[in-house]
């Protein structure tokens, strides 16, 4: 998860203190459009498994405390990744 | 000469002076105004004043919100010609052979660039700013049909910025207006997400936008699109350093129409021109 706030603190250089559990990344735009591959990219480096966007919403990427359980847990990658299949 | 003479139009039909590119005959302009002029209604209903945009945008302020990135394709450029192009003109050379100079500008390619781009650095206050326009706008695009695709186009637009959930109200707002002026003028709607023509569909904001639309459009029985609403979060409101009080960057959203095609869709849904003038008559009456 610490890979995941460093590079939101990169992106967003105005971003003060850390970020919720629970804030809305994509409502507040700490991800940028312009980064979004960028960032599911990151996940598949920290995971190391391949995210397929067909089979995502965009609510597995709304929320950091989402983004941990569905891409970086055991179970959660494990379902990314039988999804993906 | 009586005035009936002047201004009759020979076998009433007017040419196409090329593709992409209509003269509307006197009765689909009434039709255009008629439109036009009932759509205004969301603006008065929203209490969105008035306004008439730039009719070009300057292309660094464009670049500033990514135009170029998302639309490198659509992008109509305002040139001018170069002045050494001048005597030849003048000696009658043929002007599309003649070297064009780029003025810094393009002409709108949406109605709300304009408006946001008037508003960089500004407070639009807690309570927010609406503001509504009707501007013609210019894609390049590859084929034209009829009224359905145009090169040049009008697009009515009520625009918000303020707060989060005030962007939400104004697009709930706006959707319940389109439906219920579609059904006074018997037009059948159905609402979809947009798929909206990122130049590179496989790029980021193509991706983010198909798992989370942005884009609603309320299209025709023959999926003419006619209507969209569109939530921007707070992407105009950072870029353009455009402040919403003590919310901070502000959150924009808008409802445009693209007034040629309600055209077309009345004249799809009353079969001619003469006949959905007559209903549009009745609706605003």
């Amino acid at each position: 998860m610490e890979r995941i706030a460093a590079w939101l603190h990169e992106k967003n250089p105005g971003l003060d203190g850390p970020v919720d559990k629970d804030e809305d990344l994509i409502e507040a735009r700490l991800i940028d459009s312009m980064d979004f591959v960028e960032f599911v990219e990151l996940l598949e480096e920290i995971s190391g498994s391949s995210i397929d966007l067909q089979e995502v919403t965009i609510d597995d990427f709304r929320t950091l405390g989402r983004v941990e359980q569905r891409f970086l847990t055991p179970s959660g990658t494990a379902a990314a990744a039988t999804a993906a299949g | 000469m009586s005035t009936a003479s002047v201004t009759a139009l020979p076998d009433g039909r007017l040419k196409n002076p090329g593709a992409g590119l209509l003269t509307l005959d006197p009765v689909h302009t009434a039709l255009l105004h008629g439109l036009d002029d009932l759509l205004t209604g969301l603006a008065d209903r929203l209490a969105a004043p008035e306004v008439v945009g730039p009719p070009l945008l300057s292309v660094a302020g464009l670049a500033r919100l990514d135009f170029f990135r998302n639309f490198p394709h659509l992008g109509v450029s305002a040139g001018r010609f170069a002045p050494d192009a001048l005597d030849g003109l003048a000696a009658g050379e043929s002007p599309g052979e003649l070297p064009l100079r780029p003025t810094g500008h393009l002409l709108p390619s949406a109605t709300c660039y304009g408006l946001l781009l008037s508003l960089e650095g500004t407070d639009v206050g807690d309570e927010g700013l609406r503001l509504s326009a009707t501007g013609r706008c210019f894609r390049n695009e590859t084929h034209y049909d009829g009224l359905r695709r145009l090169w040049g186009f009008h697009m009515r637009e009520v625009l918000y910025l303020g707060t989060k959930d005030g962007a939400v109200d104004h697009l709930d707002r706006g959707s319940a207006f389109v439906l219920e002026t579609a059904g006074r003028l018997g037009l059948d709607l159905t609402r979809a997400t947009a798929d909206d023509p990122f130049y590179d569909r496989g790029g980021s904001r193509a991706k983010l936008m198909a798992l989370d639309p942005v884009k609603h459009e309320f299209s025709a029985p023959d999926g003419t699109a006619i209507a969209s609403v569109n939530r921007h979060r707070n992407f105009f409101g950072e870029r353009l350093d455009i402040r919403a009080g003590s919310h901070g960057p502000a959150y924009s959203a808008c409802v445009a129409f693209g007034v040629e095609r309600w055209v077309h869709a009345m004249i799809l849904a009353h079969g001619t021109a003469e006949r959905a003038l007559d209903r549009l008559r009745a609706a605003r009456t």
